[in-house]
């Protein structure tokens, strides 16, 4: 039986690979597998498949979403070092393929991963709706650190809403739902200020409601009964 | 015809050395200067109205191919017709050919066959800088030489067949194992299309096996222009990478990114060459370090890892052999159902786990309390 499964991949693509020349794709590739083995160190053995493209490579996160994310900003890191990399993750339907079902994968997860990676200049990293709503299944509110970037059509007009990292965006949004709070402790109290106030020295106002239609009053004494 | 022309012109015919499709190759001597030459005859159309071009073409061809001396390309001395025969009188080459070397003999070595293909490649750069293109690379076209360097034949010679079948039949033949996508399908061609057939020339020649195999005209024809090629590493591991990067890069079907001449090819095999030829002559340091982590014990042909842009279209990437994913594999293997689409957090969720959604959540349950306590006490 074949696997079938809904993980996290993240794509790493090289950008502009295919027109440079092989010594420096050489090159390039050694520095890629270099950062891919050093980022991915972090995500246990059983929990990540490496898997080659022909300009970058592909790692599968199997049940880690957040782990994804800090392998793929990690590994942008390495633009620093002159390696021109771009991001792409997503969460989709991955399958094992090949004849003995252990030689790759295949999915709609890996293909829109490809094209959300081919969207991003060095050093983007560019995250999928999907992957978006994965993040914030497994830790609740960790989603708002990516920011929305737009929304993409890939060769074949798919359209992509896509989100990158934003930094300040937890922050932001700290601060907002901050905001707000104190917005609703000024109008709750406020409200019972206010209720209170219009009680004190004078007929409450209820009563006077009432007393100007004499048919409720009736009507509240009857259901009160 | 061997026995009726005693000789060909002024050439006095010695023995036939091969038979083409387009006519015969003698071993002649060259009385004038007193030198042994390969004779190749062409039979020239019969019909009288498409005689004239086809002789004019080949007087062209063969004009501009005699002006290629370089040490990697087949010197051609002379040219003319006779009889309705065309000749050209090419240098004599002992040695054998590529196809009839890979047929016969062993599996040429790495660095041989990269040596084979940067010969080749600067002899095309050569011919590519005076704007002449081979369009016929394939092994049956390279001379190895019995002591000494490759030789490419032929130049300018499959211009004349191709036109000859199209004239003919209104199909293009000539040899499309080796054929570019854009020269398969029929669109004017360049210098890269060589650089393509030089591509496909080299993976054959490292990996000992035929790339775009078939039985049928179409199936050639759909492989070349949109299957991708195994990379030579992934059949024979102990190859430099790089050389990976050299054959993708010729063998992309978009000639706007594959090698933009053969001359730049030439600098990539060089540089390869030296890393294989370094790897012999220190053999112990190269067996030293990480290698590659074996998936495929049996030697089984695996994926192809395809280009981003190509991805859309098949997703299929190959596990990497540069990593130890066995763990991964094996838990695949035993839950083979894992994960599911991400479903949408609930509010209760989310102020369970969500930090500024339960201060925020706590924050309005005290206010409202507050504001309870201010209104009814």
């Amino acid at each position: 039986m074949t696997a079938s499964l809904v993980a996290s991949v993240v794509f790493l693509k090289i950008q502009d690979f295919a027109r440079r020349p092989a010594s420096e794709q050489a090159r390039l590739r050694a520095q890629l597998q270099a950062v891919v083995a050093v980022t991915a160190a972090e995500i246990a053995p059983a929990g990540r498949l490496m898997l080659d493209a022909a300009d970058g490579a592909a790692i599968v996160v199997l049940d880690d979403p957040r782990g994804a994310l800090r392998l793929a900003e990690r590994a942008l890191t390495a633009v620093a070092v002159g390696l021109p990399l771009s991001a792409g993750i997503n969460h989709g339907a991955l399958q094992l393929a090949g004849r003995k079902g252990g030689e790759g994968m295949t999915g709609d997860g890996i293909a829109v991963a490809a094209a959300v990676a081919a969207f991003g200049a060095p050093p983007r990293l560019l995250a999928s709706r999907s992957f978006r709503d994965a993040l914030a299944e497994v830790a609740p509110g960790l989603e708002a650190a990516l920011g929305a970037a737009g929304t993409f059509t890939d060769p074949g007009l798919r359209t992509h809403e896509l989100f990158s990292p934003d930094d300040k965006a937890i922050q932001r949004r700290s601060r907002r739902y901050a905001a707000i709070g104190v917005v609703l402790v000024i109008a709750l109290v406020g409200a019972g200020v206010a209720a209170r106030a219009s009680t004190v020295g004078q007929q409450p106002f209820m009563e006077v409601i009432l007393e100007k239609v004499p048919y409720w009053r009736d009507l509240v004494q009857k259901v009160s009964y | 015809m061997a026995k009726a022309a005693k000789k060909i012109g002024r050439y006095k015919i010695l023995g036939e050395l091969g038979r083409g499709a387009m006519g015969v190759v003698y071993k002649a001597e060259d009385p004038n200067l007193d030198r042994v030459v390969a004779l190749k005859t062409i039979i020239l159309e019969k019909d009288a109205e498409g005689r004239g071009d086809y002789q004019k073409r080949f007087f062209l061809e063969a004009k501009a191919a005699g002006k290629l001396t370089h040490p990697h390309i087949v010197t051609t001395y002379d040219f003319g017709e006779v009889d309705g025969i065309a000749y050209l009188a090419m240098e004599l080459l002992e040695g054998t050919d590529l196809r009839k070397r890979a047929q016969e003999g062993p599996t040429i070595p790495a660095a041989e066959a990269v040596e084979i293909g940067c010969q080749v490649a600067e002899g095309l750069a050569f011919a590519h800088q005076r704007g002449i293109v081979h369009r016929d690379i394939k092994p049956a076209n390279i001379m190895l030489l019995a002591r000494g360097p490759a030789k490419i034949m032929d130049f300018g010679l499959a211009r004349m067949r191709v036109a000859d079948h199209k004239t003919s039949t209104g199909m293009v033949l000539g040899t499309p194992r080796y054929m570019s996508p854009e020269q398969i399908s029929g669109q004017p061609v360049d210098q890269r299309s060589d650089v393509f057939s030089l591509g496909i020339v080299l993976w054959e020649m490292l990996t000992g096996r035929r790339l775009f195999a078939g039985t049928e005209m179409a199936q050639v024809t759909h492989s070349i222009t949109c299957e991708e090629h195994e990379p030579p590493t992934r059949v024979d591991p102990e190859l430099p990478a790089m050389l990976d990067f050299v054959v993708a890069r010729a063998l992309k079907k978009d000639p706007a990114v594959r090698y933009q001449d053969a001359e730049e090819m030439a600098a990539d095999l060089r540089t390869c060459l030296a890393e294989l030829r370094g790897r012999e002559a220190a053999p112990d340091e190269a067996g030293e370090g990480s290698r590659t982590v074996k998936l495929d014990a049996d030697g089984e042909p695996t994926l192809a890892a395809p280009a981003t842009s190509a991805i859309a279209a098949d997703t299929r990437l190959p596990v990497s052999r540069h990593f130890e994913s066995s763990a991964a594999l094996m838990r695949l293997a035993k839950s083979p159902r894992m994960g599911r689409a991400p479903r949408p957090v609930g509010i209760f969720r989310r102020v369970l786990n969500d930090g500024p959604v339960r201060r925020l959540f706590l924050v309005t349950l005290v206010a409202a309390l507050a504001g309870s306590y201010v209104a009814l006490a």
